[in-house]
């Protein structure tokens, strides 16, 4: 620590820390505009101008200032102030000065300070800026006029999003913020240069002209979208979540936004929420009475008893989730799952197995502590943007490495010194198998990898993954294959980081389980900067299995969907799921729920399976309700009621509480009471209650029992003169619920597929034309995309979608052969 | 830097460019050394040119166009096939040099910066070219033109230009 003096006050503060760090740790605010936390300093506004002693006579910059011992600095002498006022009058020359027409009125920091500084004349004359105003982009209005080139927009891009569409263009007066050849901007849209703008230069769109800054309630929350857990704060008036609203002080991710989390929240508002029960009568659907829907839903649960069955989306609350499993246990049944089954087993399969816990034994904060990243599929990125963007600072500010193990590139192949190794879909765990034969032979494992038990058995079966028999069946050479496995024995610290989801058939046990082994070899567990990560793809993904919503004694999903085409499964109740568009083959997910004799779901929209229901519910979105959610790294964060419920809306909390009453149970009476029975029986949350999660939420302890298991690889016959066509998410969205948000669907309102430029040009397919794409289960037409990243033969497309739902082609297999046709 | 060499046909330049990268191992920190080399080899700066680097050197398209855009020595629009710098430093403005840019802009009908629509010629003026013994004067391709007046040294320019031009010789 280093002692300093800031205007007469002594105060301490770390030693890499600037004037402006300093101040503000000690409470003394210094006016700044070109500053944010998690930037590095620029120095480019001259508003955060101070006197120190010992630098006598010269103005300096306290936000590039390094702090040192027995500094004495004043932040507001006359002269000081007297510079202020004319860097504000030189900021406000070129300055349209528009404030009663501009969105950021109120929120905007130049308007604060002249207001503070009582800038009301200006002693110089100049014309005004004449840039062209962008109005064009759906997300993201530019405004160059109102520009004082602080440049955050341009550093947020290249810095932590590493993206870099904005930039400073052109010099001297003529100096402005554009993209190359100042054309439109085509870029990831998450809003990151939006967020810290501190005029009114980028505004979000769709919030334009909706209500003044001043008249909005700010409410703090968890995004619902992916398994980040990302803080949010919602921009509520009049019941309406009319924005969301940067803070850069939220979360481990300091108010960092995707795409989806900053302008995907319309769907909580949307015009085409269900509010009212819906009940089948002569084949169409009317609106009912709540009484009416829960009396009908609980005598026919009375009758299925036992083969009454449930799937729920892993999106609702855990409180919600613990609900749903006491009404079918009231109900005498425990077919009760999530995800499709699959999607979940990497961790109630694979890591129980490997690891003795059903949770990653990493968090998403180690990725900035480890030496080196082992990344299983550039889709990392697309799926957890905000993991994302800390990868990228990971690499870029730490050097970290990083090492990519994948089907096709992607962004994450971008960043500085990444090495992507390209396999053929569907190999990775030979190859992993194979890096972990190559750390067992060369010596590399760890000391005390040999007295972990099944060491002898995997020893055996790694026999048959030299890495020169599995260089042969999946694209890469020995050398590739041996390099990696001697950076990841090699380095100090390492993390391994893959997705699971829907989309990730092949993401199961298996993959799981030789991941974890990877890591139990070389003793890379349990430290800071180690572990495995498995990121799971919905907001409350590790809650559901947390929680246990899985089958256990009782039907898994796809028994769950083959027992209602069979007959075993009388009644289903579905909350928030949408197989008939996210579980793999359509087909036969469609006639099985066909078939079943009653089907309930609980959803926010009418969706493709609620559309086929005897019974429709109208369900609460997380702004409407509380209740808890876990994490991917197991951080368990509480959220509270942003806006009043919407029409009849109910939760799920009160639906299944309800129809538990009804059935003659005895329901916890509010999630908080649920959450404490919670507390005390799942493992890692005792101790927890909603007063000690309080904004920042609480780390569940993960504890593991490491163990070897020999993970299955899988058998794919490749067919001659047919494509691989691997599923996968979207950047812009996540399942399937982010097809109700405005900002994802502007950006990417329908499902594509992506080629390599090799066989678009073989095929003679040309940008956006419509293709034919055929499987053994059916065919669909999408667009076409022609991209660089893709090898030749690959073929990647999205599965969000539900008019062009990839599932009905696809079959759940990791990799499913297809032909394409024009 | 290789040294300059008379490309004949865009699969040269190509060659040529794909050369200079090498050297530079593709590295970032090269990017100004890369567009110096791609404005000689290329004459200026292409879009597709630079949307090519930016993806060789891994930087975004956007940093490119900046730095290029940046330093008035890179140039983003073909210059003619004939080119005349006038000096306008402080020894050349004083002997006229600023009138001899409105005398050249004048006959050529174009304003500094610009080229003749038919390619032909183009015109742009530079702050000192450390030649002011000679002032006021003006730079033809490559070769130093300075003359008492103003009016003289504008002939001189057109009468060097009209040789050039019908001897078809190139810079």
């Amino acid at each position: 620590m280093v002692n300093l003096t800031i205007d007469d006050k002594q105060v301490t503060a770390p030693k890499n820390a600037t004037i402006y760090d300093a101040a503000k740790l000690n409470g003394i605010k210094i006016p700044i505009l070109c500053h944010d936390s998690k930037l590095k300093p620029f120095g480019a506004c001259r508003m955060c101008l101070v006197e120190v002693e010992q630098m006598k006579g010269r103005q300096i910059p306290a936000c590039t200032t390094p702090i040192t011992e027995g500094m004495i600095i004043r932040t507001a002498t006359p002269d000081i102030i007297k510079a202020r006022k004319m860097v504000l009058e030189l900021l406000l020359l070129n300055h349209p000065i528009d404030c009663p027409v501009c969105d950021k009125a109120g929120d905007c920091d130049l308007q604060n300070l002249t207001y503070e500084y009582e800038v009301n004349a200006n002693r110089f004359a100049d014309a005004k800026f004449n840039h062209v105003i962008d109005y064009n982009n759906p997300l993201i209005e530019r405004d160059m006029n109102r520009c004082v080139l602080c440049g955050k927009c341009a550093r947020i891009c290249d810095e932590i999003v590493s993206f870099g569409a904005l930039t400073f263009m052109d010099r001297g007066i003529e100096t402005k913020i554009a993209c190359e050849f100042e054309a439109p901007l085509n870029c990831e849209f998450c809003g990151s240069c939006v967020s810290v703008c501190p005029v009114g230069s980028l505004l979000a769109r769709p919030f334009k002209f909706k209500a003044r800054f001043w008249a909005l309630t700010n409410q703090k929350t968890v995004c619902s979208y992916c398994g980040t857990g990302c803080n949010l704060t919602l921009g509520v008036k009049d019941n309406k979540v009319l924005t969301t609203v940067y803070d850069e002080n939220q979360g481990f991710h300091k108010g960092q936004l995707c795409c989806r989390g900053r302008f995907g929240y319309q769907f909580i508002n949307s015009e085409r929420r269900l509010t009212t029960p819906l009940v089948r009568k002569n084949g169409t659907l009317v609106e009912t009475t709540w009484d009416e829907a829960i009396e009908v839903i609980a005598a026919k649960m009375k009758t299925a008893g036992a083969s009454t069955a449930a799937l729920a989306t892993p999106r609702i609350t855990n409180e919600e989730l613990i609900l749903f499993k006491e009404l079918m246990e009231t109900v005498g049944s425990n077919n009760y799952d999530h995800s499709a089954g699959y999607a979940h087993a990497a961790l109630t399969k694979g890591f129980v197995q490997s690891l003795g816990v059903a949770a990653s034994p990493a968090s998403i904060l180690d990725v900035q502590k480890t030496d080196l990243l082992l990344v299983i599929k550039t889709d990392t990125y697309e799926t957890h943007p905000v993991v994302g963007f800390e990868i990228n600072m990971a690499v870029k500010n730490k050097e970290v490495k990083l090492n990519i193990l994948s089907d096709k590139r992607g962004k994450l192949s971008k960043l500085p010194n990444a090495k992507t190794l390209i396999h053929v879909p569907g190999t990775e765990i030979a190859v992993i198998n194979a890096l972990a034969k190559v750390i067992v032979d060369e010596k590399l494992a760890d000391g005390t990898a040999a007295s972990v038990p099944g060491f002898a058995e995997l020893e055996k079966a790694l026999a048959a993954f030299t890495p020169d028999a599995v260089a042969a069946q999946c694209g890469l050479t020995a050398a590739d294959i041996k390099q990696l496995a001697t950076d990841y024995a090699k380095a100090e610290k390492a993390l391994i980081l893959f997705p699971v989801g829907l989309p990730y058939p092949g993401h199961n046990e298996d993959l799981a389980s030789a991941l974890a082994n990877l890591a139990i070899l070389t003793g890379k567990l349990g430290k800071e900067g180690c572990g495995v990560l498995c990121m799971a793809e919905k907001n409350n993904s590790q809650g559901a299995v947390d929680m246990g919503f899985y089958s256990t004694a009782g039907m898994d999903a796809g028994k769950i969907i083959d027992g209602c085409a069979s007959g075993s499964v009388k009644t289903l109740f579905i909350a928030g799921e949408n197989p008939v568009v996210s579980y793999p083959d359509h087909t036969k997910i469609a006639a099985a729920l066909d078939k079943v004799d009653f089907l309930v779901v609980a959803d926010l929209f009418m969706t493709e399976t609620a559309a086929m229901a005897d019974v429709v519910l109208p369900a609460c979105s997380f702004a409407e309700k509380e209740g808890t959610f876990t994490s991917v790294d197991r951080r368990v964060q509480h959220i509270k009621p942003a806006i009043r419920k919407i029409g009849q809306c109910r939760s799920d909390f009160e639906i299944f509480g309800a129809l538990i009453t009804k059935l003659g149970g005895k329901p916890s009476a509010t999630p908080a009471k649920t959450f404490e029975a919670i507390s005390s029986s799942v493992a890692g949350y005792a101790g927890m209650s909603y007063a000690s999660l309080g904004e920042t939420g609480a780390y569940a302890a993960v504890s593991v029992k490491p163990s070897f298991v020999v993970p299955k690889t899988m058998s794919l016959a490749s067919e001659s003169g047919k494509l691989a066509l691997v599923t996968g998410s979207a950047l812009y969205h996540s399942g399937t619920m982010s097809q109700y948000g405005e900002g994802p669907m502007y950006v990417c309102p329908e499902g594509y597929v992506e080629l390599s430029r090799n066989d678009a040009s073989k095929m003679k397919i040309a940008e956006n034309d419509l293709v034919i794409v055929t499987s053994s289960k059916g065919s669909i037409k999408l667009k076409a995309k022609i991209s660089m990243r893709m090898p030749q033969g690959v073929l990647f497309a999205p599965y969000h979608f539900s008019e062009t739902s990839i599932n009905r082609i696809c079959s759940g297999a990791p990799v499913t052969w297809v032909s394409l046709s024009k | 830097m290789i040294p300059h060499q008379d490309y004949k046909t865009e699969a040269d330049r190509h060659d040529a460019m794909e050369q200079i990268l090498r050297q530079h191992r593709h590295s970032p920190d090269a990017l100004i050394e890369v567009l110096h080399f791609a404005q000689e080899n290329y004459g200026y700066l292409p879009r597709e040119l630079l949307g090519r680097l930016a993806e060789q050197l891994k930087l975004p398209p956007s940093l490119v166009y900046g730095v290029a855009s940046f330093y008035h020595g890179f140039r983003l629009e073909p210059r003619g096939r004939h080119h005349c710098t006038v000096c306008t430093g402080t020894s050349c403005h004083i002997k006229g040099g600023t009138a001899l840019l409105a005398e050249l802009e004048r006959r050529f009908g174009i304003s500094c910066g610009e080229t003749a629509p038919d390619g032909s010629f183009s015109l742009d003026s530079v702050r000192c070219l450390g030649v002011c013994d000679l002032a006021p004067l003006a730079v033809l391709d490559d070769d130093i033109i300075s003359a008492e007046t103003i009016d003289a040294l504008a002939d001189k320019v057109c009468q060097c230009l009209a040789e050039k031009s019908s001897t078809g010789k190139s810079p």
